[in-house]
């Protein structure tokens, strides 16, 4: 009743609505899900979707035909037909060279552009012969999840913080700072992911004490251990591995399935993104039953039955689960804080769910750990309490974040060392100075080397940029005095200056990773973005209305094939009708139409669509065995050319 | 100092005392001063963890996120300040070192460049009779640590850990009293440093397994 009322209420009651909310956002940018949340009201809410699902699948898909489509559609339906141009947990490329990716590759449907030039970033090879960054692909989910808020707030956005794990290294940062970028946003802050958990979890549960955080997601793993105290948040100490999460499990288990699976070929690309997905599948599955199975087809025209039982599952990520261990043990160590002294252990990532992961973590920790907020919302939920703050939302006064450098940065130094000139787990924004000097007689230029990590050895430690000071007058060796000054500002990027004192010589850079984008790269994309950006959002949006109207006039005409003698009189025409209204719309540039159209569709198809499913069930009870009636119901030819 | 917003003279706070705009920090302010603290190795941590909240809670950037860039600049300078302030004052041996680097003796443990000399720092190194002595402990050290002796291992730790204890007391008292007493704990500081080695070592990488 409330609703309806508030329909034919004046145009300008709509605003006093919106009064209460903040136009800035909170998104969390994850490996498999992306979320984006507002606080409305005084309480962090996620948006959803017209069918109320808040979680947009982090898959895009890249068509012959220019068009991109984000979300469970790319995932459930174009990935299945579309491997090479369907990119998944593209977070875990943001930032890297090619010669990092090579770990991840191990097991993927990718494809890589082998291209001449610039081969510092990876680029992936698509559809129509585009070869795209994992900074455009996260930027494309970003633009999904902005038109998403801008339709909830019914306007532009005033900025956005958007998540990233702990652990990510400076490249990492940039590279996630420079997507929102592209996507149009203001990128107010970028937040911890764990930190942001801690904020949604203290806020909500007013909790006071020493806390761990153990997020587990799809791609990285993260460990903070934070005070809270009184609206303050401060991290005492975090860890984590960057390239660790629920994709290792699956990837781990696909091997196995691969391995038992007679003559599948782990080269073709549809196969591995079968097998894949049947790993994911019994995954979730084995969540909450003790064995399952799936159906896969990894030959043409043989369907192979994959089982898998828990225990077997947990022998097979026991290894992979392990990885966790050094991380938290050293960020506890950090953090001068004993495991068993802790008030709470809070869970994030949807790799927490499974009972493996809650069994481990209860274990290492000696206390039950703490859920009540969903860990797939809970850092979306902390990022929209965040950006309310840095908005000037109300309420917030008292509350304070204090983050940390999650690795160690320095510069090379002779023989290959690593000068640590800020040190881990030190409170952002912070600074550091020192003096170099040449060693070589009239040396006149200096070459700055700056890295990240915790290895002695700059070979062993992420290299993030190398600049040269140039200009310095010829003098004998440690005669030149070198100034090189660090500063990490509250989104933990990093600058560097360096000034050669004994001339006021100066260099400055903004650290770009080696393996990264130019500013004039990352700039041109963002003004071919602003050209574009008003049809993008049209184009998207009619892409994926007619990826959806093809997948359902499909299945329906399989349908009426399959079971003509349920269709009663009058039916066939209506749905014919139906079929061409749809056909017609998609032929326009309206998606709105297309939606109608295919609402219509639905409306004229479903009594016979009943029909055959109750048909399909009855026969199941004569002696059909249930997965193959699931099969036949689910039997939907996949997008255009799909049959 | 006068105000970067207004023109007028800002008065000594982080904030304009006529307009209220947040003012660039002091580089050369005494990092004591900056948490409002005497300047001594007997601190009120409490007081001075205090005042570092307070003052974050108001120059921090996230107070500042959306206003104009100067005085975002500021904001970004003062919070590094205070951070940089806090992690000092909090650590025992940072404190140590920072109340003898203002006092002009150096005990870092970075090399200096040549013609750091110029300044009126003077640094200090350990006795060659102390560095034989740790020599030679982590030799033994080494020898337990290959034989698998965890027992030994753990013992010499134990040890080591009273020893630094006591030196880092020696060390505050002789800070506090001043005058000649800061040479010897200028030297005292410099072991404190190799004691902390050893202990790395002792606990160090490989020792006791994942879990």
């Amino acid at each position: 009743m409330a609703d309806a009322l508030f329909q034919i209420a004046e145009p300008g009651e709509s605003r006093s609505k919106h009064a209460c909310r903040t136009r800035a956002v909170g998104i969390d940018l994850g490996t498999t899900n992306s979320l984006v949340a507002i606080v409305d009201a005084g309480k962090p809410t996620a948006l959803t979707d017209e069918s109320g699902d808040a979680i947009v699948a982090s898959v895009v898909h890249y068509g012959a035909g220019g068009d991109v489509v984000v979300g469970a559609d790319a995932r459930d339906r174009l990935a299945v037909d579309f491997p090479r141009d369907t990119i998944a947990s593209v977070k875990r490329f943001m930032g890297r060279g090619p010669r990092d990716a090579e770990a991840t590759r191990k097991l993927t449907p990718y494809q890589f552009f082998q291209g001449a030039g610039d081969q510092s970033v990876v680029r992936f090879a698509v559809a129509g012969g585009r070869a795209v960054t994992p900074l455009e692909v996260s930027a494309e989910i970003l633009r999904v999840l902005r038109a998403r808020a801008e339709e909830a707030l019914a306007g532009p956005l005033a900025g956005a913080v958007i998540t990233v794990p702990a652990y990510f290294d400076d490249g990492q940062r940039q590279a996630t700072r420079d997507a929102g970028r592209l996507a149009g946003l203001e990128v107010l802050r970028l937040l911890n992911e764990p930190t942001a958990a801690a904020l949604a979890y203290g806020l909500d549960k007013q909790a006071e004490g020493t806390f761990a955080v153990f997020d587990l997601g799809g791609g990285t793993f993260d460990v903070s251990i934070l005070k809270l105290e009184n609206g303050v948040f401060e991290v005492k100490s975090t860890g984590g591995d960057s390239a660790l999460g629920g994709d290792d499990f699956d990837r781990t288990i696909a091997e196995a399935l691969l391995a038992r699976a007679d003559g599948a070929d782990a080269s073709d690309a549809h196969v591995v993104r079968r097998v894949l997905d049947a790993a994911r599948a019994l995954k979730e599955k084995l969540t909450t039953e003790s064995e399952a199975s799936v159906d896969v087809a990894l030959a043409p025209g043989k369907t192979t039955t994959l089982r898998l039982t828990r225990s077997e599952m947990e022998a097979l990520v026991t290894p992979v689960l392990q990885r966790c261990a050094p991380p938290l043990k050293r960020a506890l160590a950090d953090a001068g804080v004993e495991r068993g002294h802790l008030s709470g252990v809070i869970l994030v990532g949807g790799a927490t769910r499974m009972p493996l992961v809650r069994r481990f973590v209860e274990e290492w920790f000696g206390q039950k750990p703490l859920a009540d907020i969903d860990p797939d919302q809970v850092v979306a939920l902390g990022a929209a309490i965040q950006a309310d703050m840095l908005a000037g939302g109300a309420g917030h006064d008292d509350v304070l974040l204090l983050d940390v450098v999650p690795l160690s940065l320095g510069l090379e130094t002779m023989g290959g060392v690593a000068e640590k000139l800020i040190h881990r787990n030190t409170t952002v924004p912070c600074g550091a100075r020192q003096t170099f000097t040449t060693f070589a007689d009239k040396q006149t230029g200096f070459d700055l080397h700056v890295v990240q990590g915790e290895r002695e050895l700059v070979s062993e430690c992420r290299s993030l940029a190398r600049f040269t000071l140039k200009g310095i007058p010829p003098m004998p060796a440690g005669m030149a005095r070198l100034e090189v000054t660090f500063m990490v500002d509250a989104d933990g990027i990093l600058r560097v200056a360096a000034r050669e004192e004994t001339t006021g010589q100066e260099a400055s850079i903004e650290v770009k990773p080696s393996y990264g984008l130019t500013d004039d790269e990352v700039e041109k994309m963002i003004l071919d973005s602003f050209a574009h950006a008003e049809d993008d959002v049209k184009a998207r949006l009619l892409a994926e209305q007619r990826v959806e109207a093809d997948g359902i006039v499909a299945a329906a005409r399989a349908a009426m094939q399959d079971a003509p003698e349920l269709l009663e009189d009058g039916e066939r025409e209506a749905i014919d009708a139906a079929l061409k209204g749809v056909e017609a719309a998609r032929a326009g540039s309206d998606h709105h139409a297309i939606r109608q159209a295919v609402e219509a569709l639905d409306h004229a198809s479903k009594p016979f669509a009943t029909r055959r499913m109750n048909r399909a069930l009855e026969q199941g009870f004569r002696g059909r065995a249930v997965d193959a009636v699931d099969a036949t119901l689910n039997e939907t030819p996949r997008g255009p050319g799909g049959r | 100092m006068i105000c970067w917003s207004c023109q007028r003279g800002a008065g000594a706070g982080p904030l304009c005392a006529a307009c209220g705009a947040l003012q660039p920090p002091d580089d050369a302010a005494d990092l004591f001063g900056v948490l409002g603290q005497p300047a001594r190795f007997a601190v009120d941590l409490a007081a001075a963890e205090s005042a570092y909240k307070d003052l974050s809670r108001q120059v921090h950037p996230d107070r500042f996120a959306t206003a104009d860039p100067q005085a975002r600049r500021a904001s970004l300078a003062r919070t590094v300040q205070l951070n940089q302030a806090w992690r000092t004052i909090k650590d025992p041996v940072r404190r140590a070192e920072y109340l003898l680097l203002r006092a002009g003796i150096d005990v870092g443990d970075k090399k200096p460049a040549p013609g750091d000399e110029t300044k009126a720092t003077h640094r200090v190194a350990a006795p060659p009779a102390f560095l034989i002595e740790i020599l030679e402990l982590n030799d033994e050290l080494s020898a337990a640590k290959r034989a698998g002796d965890a027992v030994k291992v753990a013992f010499m730790a134990e040890e080591m850990r009273t020893r630094a204890r006591e030196t880092m007391k020696t060390i505050g008292q002789a800070l506090d009293a001043g005058g000649g007493g800061l040479e010897d704990a200028a030297r005292s500081l410099v072991a404190l440093r190799y004691y902390q080695r050893f202990l790395d070592q002792a606990s160090g990488e490989g020792g006791d397994g994942t879990l």
